[in-house]
């Protein structure tokens, strides 16, 4: 393709300023009005996450690898042992055999909530969205009707196809050897104190083939998530099979960091989570080694939650400008407490919801009664 | 006016020839008409040239409607002001409003098709606009599309979602003239198509418009040559200049309330009116004036033998291969094309001797067909010679009509304007950034819009009705017809004597063409190279397009029998010559038909061309030029010398009654075109001829490359002796 590229003009000063000011505003309304809605609408009365509800803890720990290559920092001391609770999950359907994006997210505490640093990874190294902007609209496409969803959103938005494309799981043999990235970088501010960004993801401890990538999904096959016709799997096929290798063999998980240095001229662009960061540059490095060894039951699963906010001053979320900075979407996650917290208390009120049943009712993101 | 009503000797002509070119130079003097029409408030109107038509145009004649039309028209002209007046409040400035480029609107730009999406369009201007609410522009990107249809267009999502913007725009831009400021082509973008863009939906990295099917300047699927699709209101994918509208305006209303007349009394009052009255209801042409000062004249054999040498016929001798110095010229009939039984349209066939002075003498006429109604054999030749009297005189004038049908369907609707529309289709769809667009564009403006008007009103209307050839038949022949035409080897008529002097004209302004060319492409050598992609698409189209070659075609083949196959034959060979048509030429094979157009390039870009596409390209750009310019004007120039006499030549003689059939003088009506058909004929060759406007050398509109216009102003005299007048030649084809 090519395309005439727009001159860049300087910013207009008092109009520059004044207009920082109306976007910082917005984004602060967006953001805790978002959380307001999916307490009120969402997590309090169908006592539902936002997405990754389908999905299963366990526990275990986590080991930093006693030579780091990764910037000194006073959190992730070599050798530093932390206790782990994770969560693995299928956004956004109820039926582990659908395609969907798989999630493991990580509490450095065996705490329901409280933890000195959380993360939330998915499978795929880009995003279906980049902003507060973009998820907003994303959320608001979504028009999922028997599977099959996201078919405006994916016409008008090429980058969150691609998104789509990458993150998107069918038939997964196990959770344990899918890749999961944080793509949305955070703050680390090492013991050099030096700025820096970085990233997270969760490979396999030991090689194992990734199996699960579709091969060159046209566009409708990526908005048909529906399971295959015939399918054998069950609805919580997935969850089976990781609570049996947990118990058989454990699990191990290495995780990893890339660490990208900061600079007063920054391109916005180093913060897109559309943008993979050059590897040859930024490697990924080794922080430690996370072995997993006993699986929740669902009530506890289901309790466990995680949340940005859970992270050491120096290792937090990146500030945002506008629901258009790429950082809005940390922003807008960390400012969605209440979201949690409504649907916490739903519990309280009206009970536990019950486990995704091992019914034929499938291709549905409810519990299918 | 018939040769009895006049009391002559049909085969009389003076003898003293200068008196005799003298009287027919001063009657081409009278005839040239400037209609004085001024008029009152009251005079009718016409709103434009799509409210033409053969039988009663939308002519506004009571006062009450034009009282309303009037106000109409101020609405109108307080609605341009006002568009004027915004356009100068809120000015849309070329900056980019765009901080930094972190969004892109993508998309893809196709050719519309019947049947899912046609080809790339490449090359389109594009920009992204949004409108404040208080109408001032902010232009917020700009770009085009790429030689697969598919454009990027970045811009600044913040500037985009600014809370200031009412409303976003994506818009098309489409050249849409050219013209020339000392002497330098500057190419005018309008504004073809706008789309709103809902400014939520702008939420940063890329927003796909997805593929945009597009009628630019789309083929008609229809159509059995390559034409373009005009919309409803004739005004896309192209618009009439204002003053090319005014000047037929200004022409046609008087001959349109002329016809209207006919019309009215022939509805109500038949047998008050009279062919002679019809023709003295219309101006005088060239030989009804002739015939004021000698009478007799223009049915002799010299008057005869001259036209059909420098006539709007201007046939195309071939020599006799067994009789040196004698030549043939030949007009085909009806042949095998569907027709009705009211027409009679033998072929013709004519022998030439050359006089002293190089003009023709007529020495045999061969009628192959049927003469009456109660002739069978569609192959039965007469043979007439001078000594056959009358038979004579009335064989002439079959040989004028059929080769007036000749020249209006084949050479002039076929040769010309359907020829000149197959250049324009593929010009204006592929050429935007190589300036081989500034060169073609000026001559091939407006022949589509024209074209789209002569469906209706010449090839669906007058002719179907006034000939022996059905629309079905016209159509078929107008293809076979495109089936010969092509810009490779093509050459114009070679001069047979000193007297031949339209084939030296044609020669002498073919030679100006080519010198035109030539420097045109010398100064712009390296941009024509750069952009040689869009040289590969317009070729492409042209040859992608184009009808087989004539008669090859699956439903275009002649009939079966020996017959059919020898006249087919005969045809091509003549029309070989005719149209300079080389056979032998290695031509593109497409859907097991081979194509009439030969390719200019089969290379996208410059570096991969052949040794001969760069001359390939120039012989076709002179080609269409030749086509739209001199080529069309000489015919249309001549349509009413040569058509505006209706018992001289008609487009048709009807069969009659009598065993006789079309043999017979002109003052038997029973063969003449019907009263309705006679005021038809003249309105059309009175519209066709007077109403022209866009000359080279006037250069209305600025749009022809003054340089042109100097090549032809130095060889004015040279033109004049051969009995052109360089300020007659047309810049395009649009009447």
């Amino acid at each position: 393709m090519t395309a005439t590229e727009a001159p860049t003009a300087p910013p207009r000063l008092m109009v520059y300023w004044l207009r920082r000011l109306g976007d910082k505003l917005v984004l602060i309304l967006y953001s805790r009005l978002f959380g307001l809605m999916l307490a009120l609408f969402l997590c309090f009365p169908k006592q539902q996450r936002m997405s990754h509800n389908n999905g299963i803890g366990a526990t275990g720990k986590l080991r930093i690898v006693d030579h780091p290559e990764f910037p000194a920092h006073e959190f992730f001391e070599p050798g530093k042992e932390f206790p782990v609770r994770i969560r693995h999950a299928s956004a956004t359907f109820l039926d582990d055999a659908m395609n969907c994006i798989r999630s493991l997210s990580i509490k450095l505490s065996d705490q329901q909530f409280k933890s000195p640093f959380d993360i939330e990874m998915n499978t795929g190294v880009t995003s279906l969205f980049w902003s507060a902007a973009s998820f907003l609209k994303f959320a608001s496409m979504r028009g999922e009707k028997y599977g099959v969803e996201y078919r405006e959103y994916n016409r008008r938005y090429p980058d969150g196809l691609k998104g789509s494309m990458t993150a998107g799981r069918r038939h997964a043999s196990s959770f344990h050897n899918l890749h999961y990235y944080c793509k949305t970088p955070f703050l680390f501010v090492g013991k050099d104190g030096l700025k820096r960004y970085a990233k997270y993801r969760v490979i396999p401890a030991d090689s194992e083939v990734e199996i699960g990538k579709e091969t060159d999904p046209s566009e409708w096959d990526q908005c048909n998530q529906r399971i295959l016709p015939h399918e054998t799997r069950g609805r919580n096929y997935l969850k089976y099979e990781y609570e049996d290798r947990v118990k058989r063999q454990g699990a191990r998980y290495r995780m990893q960091i890339q660490t990208h240095p900061a600079s007063e001229e920054e391109d916005p662009e180093v913060f897109n989570n559309m943008v993979v960061w050059d590897e040859d540059l930024y490697p990924w490095r080794d922080l430690g080694i996370m072995t997993i060894d006993k699986v929740l039951d669902w009530r506890e699963s289901t309790l466990t939650t995680f949340s940005v906010n859970n992270m050491p001053k120096t290792l937090g979320v990146l500030p945002a400008h506008s629901i258009f900075d790429y950082n809005s979407l940390n922003y807008m996650r960390a400012h969605s407490e209440i979201a949690r917290h409504a649907r916490v208390l739903s519990y309280k009120v009206f009970g536990m919801v019950p486990p995704i049943p091992d019914n034929d009712n499938r291709n549905v993101s409810d519990w299918g009664q | 006016m018939s040769l009895d009503s006049l009391n002559i000797d049909p085969v009389t002509t003076p003898e003293d020839p200068e008196h005799v070119r003298e009287i027919i130079d001063r009657a081409k003097r009278e005839t040239r008409i400037e209609y004085e029409y001024g008029g009152s408030f009251f005079k009718p109107r016409m709103k434009g040239i799509n409210h033409l038509e053969v039988g009663r145009s939308k002519i506004i004649a009571s006062p009450l409607t034009i009282m309303i039309e009037w106000l109409y028209l101020q609405y109108e002209h307080l609605r341009d002001a006002w568009d004027r007046f915004s356009a100068s409040l809120w000015p849309r400035h070329p900056d980019i409003w765009c901080d930094r480029v972190d969004s892109h609107l993508v998309g893809r730009t196709v050719f519309a098709g019947n049947r899912g999406d046609g080809a790339p369009i490449h090359h389109l201007h594009l920009e992204m606009w949004g409108r404040t609410w208080l109408g001032n522009w902010r232009r917020l990107s700009v770009g085009r599309s790429d030689k697969d249809g598919y454009f990027r267009l970045p811009f600044d999502v913040r500037q985009a979602r600014r809370i200031a913007l009412r409303r976003i725009y994506f818009e098309i831009h489409t050249t849409t003239r050219v013209y020339f400021h000392e002497d330098q082509p500057n190419m005018h973008f309008d504004i073809w198509r706008r789309q709103k863009v809902k400014k939520s939906d702008l939420i940063g990295m890329e927003y796909n418009l997805r593929t945009l099917r597009l009628d630019f300047w789309r083929y008609r699927e229809d159509a059995m040559t390559p034409r373009a699709m005009v919309n409803e209101n004739g005004d896309e994918p192209e618009h009439y200049s204002k003053g090319r509208v005014d000047a037929l305006m200004a022409q046609v209303i008087p001959i349109e309330l002329t016809k209207l007349k006919h019309l009215e009394q022939i509805d109500l009052a038949p047998g008050t009116l009279s062919i002679p009255e019809i023709q003295a209801d219309y101006p005088e042409n060239l030989t009804t004036c002739i015939e004021k000062y000698l009478p007799g004249y223009t049915r002799g054999d010299d008057w005869f033998g001259e036209r059909m040498m420098n006539g709007m016929n201007r046939g195309c001798f071939q020599p006799d291969p067994d009789r040196p110095g004698n030549w043939w010229i030949r007009y085909f009939g009806t042949c095998w094309y569907d027709c009705n039984e009211i027409y009679a349209l033998p072929d013709v066939a004519i022998r030439f001797t050359l006089r002293e002075n190089g003009l023709p003498k007529p020495e045999e006429i061969q009628l192959t067909g049927k003469l009456s109604r109660f002739d069978d054999d569609p192959h039965q030749t007469r043979i007439y010679t001078p000594e056959d009297e009358p038979n004579w005189t009335y064989a002439k004038r079959v040989a004028r009509v059929t080769g007036a049908f000749n020249t209006e369907v084949e050479e002039h609707f076929s040769g010309t304007h359907l020829n000149a529309e197959q250049f324009a289709v593929a010009c204006y769809r592929n050429l935007k950034l190589n300036p081989v667009a500034a060169l073609l564009m000026p001559h091939l403006k407006e022949v589509s819009l024209i074209n789209h008007a002569a469906d209706n009103t010449l090839i669906g209307g007058y002719i179907q009705s006034a000939s022996a050839l059905t629309q079905e038949g016209l159509e078929q022949r107008c293809r076979d017809i495109m089936g010969m035409q092509d810009w490779k080897g093509w050459e114009p008529m070679a001069p047979i004597s000193e007297a031949h002097t339209c084939a030296q004209a044609e020669v002498m302004f073919w030679d100006v063409v080519g010198q035109y060319v030539d420097e045109f492409f010398a100064n712009r050598e390296e941009q024509i190279k750069e952009h040689w992609f869009e040289i590969y698409t317009f070729s492409e189209d042209l040859v992608n397009h184009s009808v087989p070659v004539a008669f090859t075609g699956p439903g275009d083949t002649p009939p079966d029998g020996d017959d059919w196959a020898a006249l087919a034959k005969t045809r091509f060979d003549y029309y070989c010559q005719q149209y300079c048509f080389d056979p032998t030429l290695a031509r593109a094979e497409m859907d097991g038909t081979t194509r009439a157009i030969s390719r200019i390039t089969s290379a996208e870009s410059w570096a991969e061309a052949g040794p001969d596409d760069w001359q390939n390209l120039k012989d076709a750009c002179r080609y269409a030029i030749m086509v739209a310019t001199y080529l069309h004007t000489w015919i249309n120039e001549h349509q009413y010398d040569d058509l505006g006499e209706i018992l001289y030549a008609c487009g048709g003689l009807r069969f009659g009654d009598k065993p006789s059939g079309i043999m017979a003088p002109e003052d038997d009506y029973d063969i003449a075109p019907d009263l309705v058909r006679s005021t038809q004929m003249l309105w059309f060759t009175n519209l066709l001829s007077r109403t022209e406007y866009g000359f080279i050398t006037r250069n209305e509109e600025n749009d022809v490359n003054p340089h042109f216009a100097r090549l032809l102003e130095e060889r004015r005299d040279a033109f004049a002796a051969l009995g052109v007048d360089v300020d007659a030649i047309e810049s395009r084809t649009n009447i």
